[in-house]
């Protein structure tokens, strides 16, 4: 998995391309925690290229999340396919990580 | 409706990489059995690649042993199966638990998710080696 990371105006949205899996979970928790120690902490992950995630994955976005939080920010999710879909409402993670419609859209009601 | 339509086998030693290796013969099943409608091929994937990293992450190699990964995919006309084993591992009969843990847990979720996608799970002990089987009947059958 490739994953790229773009500052905006007012969040960080990191991109990751290919499966979320056991294979690629550690590198996301390492962008992150980068994107979190330059002192961003409003990330959005943008997910359209993103065509498979496993509890691994869902492990690694939990613990991202919980990093931003702690840094006082959050971590949003945006452009979620199909089976991240499924795997997020399956284990009822879609309460804690709901998915946008659009990165631009995931911050801008606050 | 138990005739075999398509069918693929993967062996490799247990390491991560075996897990993008094995989503790769699960790409290229579908494109055999492209009949098998898209909510069933997500479903049969994503339960298969849970189990079989279940197997890398958690399976113990006996003392001076190689633990394997081995996997049989089959597709009929009504069901998708997966025989998932684990080849040269201590043997461990306690099942993990199948429910969902705490929302901030990290970990947990894989067996809830692959009994929610299931329509069949069993598991065989024989020796060194442990095998998930795990079944999906296609909701429209072809």
């Amino acid at each position: 998995m490739r994953f790229s990371t773009e500052q905006k105006d007012s969040y960080t949205e990191v991109s990751g391309t290919g499966r979320l899996n056991m294979v690629a979970a550690p590198k996301l928790r390492e962008v992150v925690g980068e994107v979190v120690s330059a002192g961003n902490k409003r990330i959005v992950l943008n997910m359209l290229a993103t065509d498979f995630i496993d509890s691994s994955g869902l492990g690694a976005l939990i613990g991202c999340l919980k990093m931003a939080r702690q840094a006082g920010g959050d971590l949003r999710i945006a452009c979620v396919q199909p089976q991240v879909k499924m795997v997020l409402e399956l284990t009822s993670m879609n309460r804690v990580l709901t998915p946008h419609a659009t990165a631009e859209g995931a911050f801008s009601n606050d | 409706m138990t005739e075999v339509l398509a069918q693929r086998a993967y062996q490799a030693p247990a390491t991560p990489e075996a897990i993008d290796e094995l989503h790769t013969e699960l790409d290229r099943i579908w494109e055999v059995a492209s009949f098998v409608p898209e909510l069933d091929q997500m479903a049969f994937t994503t339960a298969v690649i849970e189990s079989a990293s279940n197997v890398v992450q958690h399976g113990v190699a006996v003392p001076g042993g190689e633990l394997r990964l081995a996997v049989t995919l089959t597709v009929m006309a009504s069901v998708l199966q997966a025989r998932i084993s684990e080849i040269g591992a201590v043997p461990s009969p306690e099942m993990p638990s199948g429910s969902l843990p705490d929302d901030d847990e990290e970990s947990g979720r894989g067996l809830a998710l692959i009994e929610a996608l299931m329509t069949t799970i069993t598991v065989e002990l024989r020796g060194e080696t442990k095998t998930w089987v795990l079944s999906r009947e296609i909701e429209t059958p072809a």
